[in-house]
C-alpha cells in the first residue's frame, strides 16, 4: 500500500514565521495551550468572584474589589454577577478547555502519535488557531462595553437573549464570537479527521493509535457535525436581535409575529449535549494511555474500550432532550430521551471496568502524570454516577436548575477535564518544551489541587440537595436557603484554595519554560513506547527523519518475553512473542 | 423522610426571618443538608427514587474505591516489581467486564427507568382534571414577579371577577391544585422547593402542574430558571391554609376583587380561557 | 501498475474528498438545524400558507432556482470537457451572479408586497434563509473565480482535486437551494 509523501520544507527562520503566523502543528498546539492558560486565569477569576457573592452578599470582594467596582465600594453588583456567571461558563468551555484540551493536545499529538510530519492542512490548522484568537478577542472587548457583556447564561436562551432581556451589545458580541470560535472548531476538526484517516504511518491500524487519538479523533466528529448546528442558533438568534425576526421571540418580545423559544433550546442542546462529550472525550483517551503507561502494563481491554468510547460518541447524539424536561415536552419523548440517557451508563461502566483492569497486578509508578490520571477516574465516577439523578424525569423536577446539576456537571466537565488536561500537561511536556517540569511541585499540585476540587463539587451538589437553585445574586434572600450560609461558605473557602493552588503550577510551567539551569529532557522520559518518544525531546522540526513503521500497539509493557533491557518495546519494533 | 424538629420549624415561623436564623444557627450539618420539608403528597416518590439511587450509587462508587485505592497500594512499583503481562481480552476478562456492564444495566438502568416511567404516569403526568375540588390557578411569570389568576364565582378565567394576586398563592391543605402557566417576557421556572415540583414558564405556551399539599403554613416559591439581572428576587409566597380559612379567604379577596378590580383596563386581562386537557 | 507519481495523485485526491465530505457534512448540519426549525414552526401552524406570505413573488424563486441548476450543469461541463473549460467556467460565473441579482430583486419584491422581513415567523425564514445562503454563494462564488484563474492564466497548474472540490461545493449550495425553493415556495 502506498502512503502519501510528506514533504519536508525548511524550517522557519524569521521571529514571526517561527512563533505567530507558523504553519508548525507543535507550535499551533503551544499557542493553543497559552490561549487556553490565559483563559482558565479569566475564567477562575470570575469563578472566585461569583463565589464570594454567594459566602459574602454585600460585602466587597478583597483586594481588588474596591478597582473593579468603584460604583458599588468594591461589592459585586448584580448585574455585574449575572455576566459573571454567564462569561465563567462561556469562557470555561469555549476558551480554556476547547483550546487546551482539543487544540493543543490534539495538534501536538495527533501527528506525533499516528507518525505524522503534519497536520494533513498545515494553512487549514493556522487559520483555526487565528479564528479562536480572533473570537476571544471580540468577547474579550465585549466586557469593556459600556452596558456590559452578555448576562443570560452561557446558554444564553432567547427571549431572555434577545433585545428583550439584553438589550446592549454585548449579547450581540458574545453571538459573534462564539460564530468565529465556531468556524475555527470545524476548520480544526475537518483537518483532524482528515489527518487521522489519511496520514496514519504504515502499520498504524485504528485499533493500533493510542486511545489519546481515539478521544481526539471522536470528538473532531461530534465537532465537525454539531458545533454548525449551533451555528444555525446563533445566526439565527443574531438575525432576531439585530434585523428584526421573529424566530425565537413570544410573548412581550414579540411586537409583531410569533416565534418558539424552545426552538432555540433545541437546536442549542442538539449542539450542547454532544459538546459535554466534545470535552471529555480527549481527557478520557489520554486518562486511558496514562493510566496503562505508568502501570507498566498494556491497557486492559484495549478494543473494548475504544469501541465503547465510540458507543458513547454515538449514544450522546441522541440524548440531548434530558437538559429540558421542565420545558415539558411530550412525554413520549421525555421517556425516550430518559431511556437513551441511562443506557450510557454501560458503556461509560465498561471502561471503567477497563481503567481499573488496566491498574490490576500493575506496577504502578507514581509519577505527576499518573496522579492526575488516577484523579480523572475518582472524579468522573462520582460525575458521572450523579448523572443518573438527573437523568430521572422525576428526580430532576426537583433538582433541576438548582446547585446540583452545577455540581454534577463542574464533576464531569471542569474536574475531570481539568486533571485530564493537568495530566497530558505534565506528561508531554518535555516532548513539547524539552524539559521536565519539577516533580515535586507537580505533586503539591495535584493534592493542592484535588482536595478542595472535591470540597467545591460535592458541596454544591450538598447545596442543590437541599434545594438551593441556580444563578442567585444572593440566595439568602429565601428563608429555606438561609441555613446553607455555612455550607456557601465552606464551598467559596475550598474554591480559594483550589485557585491558589493553581499558582503552584504557573510557576513550575513559567519556571520549566524560561528558567535557567532546568536540565534537558531525554528523549523518552517516562520509557513508554508510542511514536512521540522515538524522536528526540522536543520533538524536532517535521517530527519524524523517516516515516515510522508501527509493527505493534501503543502499551506494549511488561511483556515477559523482552531481551532488551526495557520493559516496554516502541510501536515500531516487532512484537516480542515467545 | 426524616424531619428533624428545627427543620420542623421554619415552616411554621417562617414569617420572623429572625427566628429562622436562630433556629438555623443550632443545626447540625446533617440538619443543614436536608432539603425543606416536604408538604407535597407526591414529594416521597422523589425521594425513594433518589435515596435508591444513592445506594446503588454507593456501590458501585464503592467498588471504583476499592479498585483505585486498592489496587493503587497493592501493585505500588516497590510492591510489586513485575507487571503482569495482559492486553485484557482473553474470554475471562470479556466475561468479567460484561457481567459489570450487565450488572449496572440491571440495578441502575432498568430500575431507576421503570420506577420513573411509572411515578410520571401515575403521578406527575396524571393530572386531575377531572377532580371536582381541584383548585386552579393560573399563574403569569415576569420580570420579577409572579402573578396568580383564580376564576372567581362565575368559575371563567380572564374575567372582571377574577382574584388577581401578586406574589401571594394561597391554597386549601389536602387539595389537589392545577396550576396552568405561561410568561410575560422571558422564561421563567415556577419552582416550589417544599413540594418538589418545578416547570418553565414560557412565553408563547402554556406549561402545567400540579401538586397536593399536606400541611398548612408558609412556604416560598422560587423563579429556577435565569431570567435577568434580578432573578434572585423574583419571589412569592405560598400560604397553605385549611379548608375553613381558605374559604374565608376566598370570599374576602372576591369582594375586593370585585370592588376594586379595573374592566376598562384590558392590560390587567393577561389571563386565557382554561385548557381542560 | 501505477506509478508513483499516479499514486500520489490518487492519495491526494482520496485525502481532499475525505476533507470534502466531513466539510459538507458540516455545512449540511447548519442548514439541516435550520430546516428542523421550519419544520417545528410548518407543524405547528394552522394554516398553511400563513396569511403573511400570501401574495409572495412567485416567478423570481423559479427563475433563480433555473439559474441555479444550470450554473450546476456548466460547472458540470466544465469539469468534463477540458477543451471549452474557459466557456463554461466564465459562464458559470455569469450564471452565479445572476442569481445573486436575482435574489436581490426577490427580496426587494418581497419589501414592495409588504413582506418584511419583522412580519412574523415564515417571512422571518424566507429572508434569513435566502440571506445566509446568499452569503454561503457569495464564498463559493470566490471559489469559482479563483478556479477561473486557474482556467485562464495557469491552466497547468489546476488540479483535479481542486477542481472537484470546489464544484461538489457549489452543486451542495444548488441541492440546499433547491430544497429551500420547494419548502419555502412550492409546498
Amino acid at each position: 500500500m502506498a502512503f502519501l509523501e510528506q514533504h519536508i520544507h525548511d524550517a522557519p527562520t524569521s521571529f514571526w514565521s517561527k512563533y505567530i503566523f507558523s504553519f508548525d502543528h507543535k507550535v499551533i498546539g503551544k499557542q493553543f495551550l497559552w490561549f487556553g492558560i490565559f483563559w482558565l486565569g479569566v475564567g477562575g477569576l470570575m469563578a472566585m468572584m461569583i463565589r464570594w457573592t454567594l459566602a459574602y452578599p454585600g460585602v466587597p470582594f478583597p483586594l481588588i474589589g474596591g478597582l473593579m467596582f468603584p460604583h458599588s465600594g468594591g461589592v459585586v453588583p448584580p448585574d455585574t454577577y449575572a455576566m459573571l456567571f454567564t462569561m465563567h461558563g462561556t469562557i470555561m468551555i469555549f476558551f480554556a478547555i476547547t483550546p487546551i484540551l482539543i487544540g493543543a493536545f490534539g495538534n501536538f499529538c495527533i501527528p506525533l502519535m499516528i507518525g505524522a510530519r503534519d497536520m494533513i492542512f498545515p494553512t487549514l490548522n493556522m487559520l483555526s488557531f487565528w479564528f479562536s484568537m480572533l473570537s476571544g478577542l471580540v468577547l474579550l472587548f465585549s466586557l469593556t462595553l459600556p452596558m456590559g457583556a452578555a448576562a443570560g447564561g452561557w446558554t444564553s436562551y432567547p427571549t431572555l437573549s434577545t433585545n428583550i432581556g439584553q438589550p446592549g451589545a454585548g449579547q450581540t458580541m458574545w453571538l459573534v464570537s462564539l460564530f468565529l470560535f465556531g468556524v475555527s472548531s470545524t476548520m480544526g476538526a475537518v483537518n483532524y479527521i482528515t489527518t487521522v484517516i489519511t496520514l496514519r504511518a504504515p502499520g498504524m491500524d485504528y485499533f493500533k493509535m493510542p486511545l489519546t487519538i481515539w478521544g481526539i479523533w471522536l470528538t473532531a466528529i461530534l465537532n465537525a457535525i454539531f458545533v454548525p448546528v449551533l451555528g444555525a442558533g446563533l445566526l439565527l438568534l443574531t438575525f432576531d436581535r439585530v434585523f428584526g425576526t421573529t424566530f425565537f421571540l413570544a410573548g412581550a418580545a414579540a411586537t409583531s409575529g410569533k416565534g418558539d423559544p424552545v426552538l432555540f433550546q433545541h437546536v442549542f442542546w442538539i449542539f450542547g449535549h454532544p459538546e459535554v462529550y466534545i470535552l471529555i472525550l480527549p481527557a478520557w483517551g489520554i486518562t486511558s494511555d496514562l493510566l496503562a503507561f505508568f502501570s507498566r502494563k498494556p491497557a486492559f481491554g484495549y478494543k473494548m474500550t475504544a469501541l465503547s468510547l465510540t458507543a458513547i460518541t454515538v449514544l450522546s447524539t441522541v440524548v440531548y432532550g434530558h437538559h429540558m424536561y421542565t420545558t415539558q415536552m411530550s412525554p413520549l419523548l421525555t421517556q425516550s430521551f430518559m431511556t437513551l440517557t441511562m443506557l450510557i451508563s454501560i458503556p461509560s461502566a465498561i471502561f471503567f471496568a477497563n481503567w481499573l483492569g488496566t491498574l490490576w497486578k500493575g506496577s504502578i509508578r507514581f509519577h505527576s502524570p499518573m496522579l492526575f490520571s488516577l484523579g480523572v477516574v475518582f472524579v468522573f465516577g462520582l460525575g458521572g454516577l450523579t448523572g443518573l439523578y438527573l437523568a430521572s424525569t422525576s428526580i430532576d423536577l426537583y433538582l433541576h436548575d438548582t446547585y446540583f446539576v452545577v455540581g454534577h456537571f463542574h464533576y464531569t466537565m471542569a474536574a475531570s477535564v481539568l486533571l485530564g488536561g493537568f495530566a497530558g500537561t505534565y506528561f508531554w511536556m518535555p516532548k513539547m518544551f524539552g524539559r521536565m517540569m519539577d516533580e515535586r511541585l507537580a505533586k503539591i499540585h495535584f493534592w493542592a489541587t484535588f482536595i478542595p476540587l472535591n470540597g467545591v463539587f460535592t458541596g454544591m451538589m450538598v447545596l442543590g440537595y437541599a434545594g438551593m437553585h441556580r444563578r442567585l445574586y444572593n440566595p439568602f434572600i429565601y428563608e429555606f436557603l438561609q441555613k446553607l450560609m455555612p455550607i456557601n461558605k465552606f464551598v467559596t473557602y475550598c474554591a480559594i484554595a483550589m485557585g491558589v493552588a493553581q499558582l503552584f503550577f504557573l510557576w513550575n510551567f513559567f519556571k520549566t519554560i524560561f528558567g535557567k539551569n532546568i536540565p534537558q529532557a531525554s528523549a523518552n522520559p517516562w520509557e513508554v513506547g508510542t511514536l512521540e518518544w522515538t524522536i528526540p525531546s522536543p520533538a524536532p522540526h517535521y517530527n519524524f527523519d523517516e516515516i515510522p513503521h508501527v509493527k505493534c500497539g501503543p502499551h506494549e509493557m511488561g511483556n515477559p518475553n523482552l531481551k532488551t533491557g526495557r520493559d516496554y518495546q516502541y510501536q515500531t519494533e516487532e512484537l516480542v512473542k515467545s | 423522610m426524616d424531619i428533624s424538629i428545627p427543620h420542623r420549624l421554619i415552616g411554621l415561623v417562617a414569617q420572623g426571618s429572625e427566628l429562622v436564623v436562630k433556629a438555623s444557627e443550632q443545626m447540625s450539618l446533617w440538619e443543614r443538608m436536608q432539603p425543606p420539608v416536604d408538604i407535597s403528597t407526591s414529594g416521597h416518590l422523589i425521594h425513594w427514587l433518589f435515596n435508591y439511587t444513592t445506594y446503588v450509587n454507593l456501590f458501585w462508587f464503592a467498588l471504583v474505591c476499592i479498585g483505585l485505592f486498592g489496587f493503587s497500594f497493592l501493585y505500588w512499583e516497590k510492591r510489586h516489581k513485575k507487571a503482569l503481562y495482559t492486553h485484557g481480552n482473553e474470554k475471562k476478562h470479556l466475561m468479567i467486564t460484561a457481567f459489570i456492564g450487565l450488572g449496572v444495566f440491571l440495578s441502575v438502568d432498568l430500575v431507576i427507568t421503570k420506577v420513573t416511567t411509572r411515578d410520571m404516569k401515575e403521578v406527575f403526568w396524571n393530572f386531575p382534571v377531572n377532580d371536582p375540588e381541584l383548585v386552579k390557578v393560573q399563574v403569569l411569570g415576569q420580570q420579577w414577579a409572579w402573578n396568580f389568576r383564580y376564576a372567581g364565582v362565575d368559575g371563567e378565567f380572564n374575567t372582571a371577577d377574577d382574584v388577581v394576586q401578586l406574589n401571594k398563592l394561597v391554597v386549601p391543605v389536602n387539595k389537589k391544585v392545577m396550576i396552568q402557566m405561561t410568561a410575560k417576557d422571558v422564561i421563567h421556572a415556577f419552582y416550589i422547593p417544599n413540594a418538589r415540583i418545578k416547570a418553565d414558564a414560557i412565553p408563547g405556551r402554556f406549561s402545567k402542574l400540579w401538586f397536593d399539599t399536606t400541611k398548612t403554613g408558609n412556604y416560598e416559591i422560587a423563579c429556577a430558571e435565569m431570567c435577568g439581572n434580578h432573578h434572585y428576587l423574583m419571589k412569592a409566597q405560598l400560604t397553605v391554609l385549611n379548608q375553613e380559612d381558605f374559604d374565608r379567604w376566598v370570599k374576602e379577596s372576591q369582594q375586593i376583587a370585585i370592588a376594586t378590580n379595573d374592566t376598562e383596563n384590558m392590560d390587567l386581562r393577561w389571563g386565557w380561557k382554561w385548557e381542560s386537557r | 501498475m501505477m506509478t508513483k507519481a499516479e499514486q500520489q495523485t490518487e492519495l491526494k485526491s482520496f485525502q481532499n474528498s475525505v476533507a470534502m465530505t466531513v466539510t459538507l457534512i458540516s455545512f449540511g448540519m447548519m442548514f439541516a438545524a435550520m430546516f428542523l426549525g421550519y419544520f417545528l414552526v410548518r407543524f405547528n401552524s394552522p394554516t398553511w400558507p400563513p396569511v403573511e406570505i400570501e401574495n409572495m413573488p412567485k416567478f423570481l424563486p423559479l427563475f433563480s432556482t433555473i439559474v441555479m441548476a444550470l450554473s450546476s450543469l456548466t460547472y458540470y461541463m466544465m469539469e468534463n470537457k477540458p477543451q471549452q473549460r474557459k466557456a463554461y467556467i466564465a459562464l458559470t460565473l455569469v450564471l452565479g451572479l445572476i442569481f445573486l441579482g436575482s435574489q436581490w430583486s426577490l427580496w426587494s419584491a418581497l419589501a414592495e408586497s409588504g413582506i418584511l422581513i419583522s412580519n412574523g415567523n415564515v417571512p422571518s425564514m424566507v429572508y434569513a434563509f435566502t440571506w445566509i445562503h446568499a452569503g454561503h454563494i457569495v464564498i463559493a462564488l470566490g471559489l469559482v473565480f479563483w478556479i477561473g484563474d486557474f482556467v485562464f492564466r495557469r491552466p497547468e497548474a489546476l488540479t483535479v482535486g481542486k477542481l472537484v472540490n470546489v464544484g461538489k461545493f457549489w452543486h451542495f449550495l444548488g441541492v440546499i437551494w433547491l430544497l429551500m425553493y420547494l419548502m419555502l415556495f412550492v409546498l
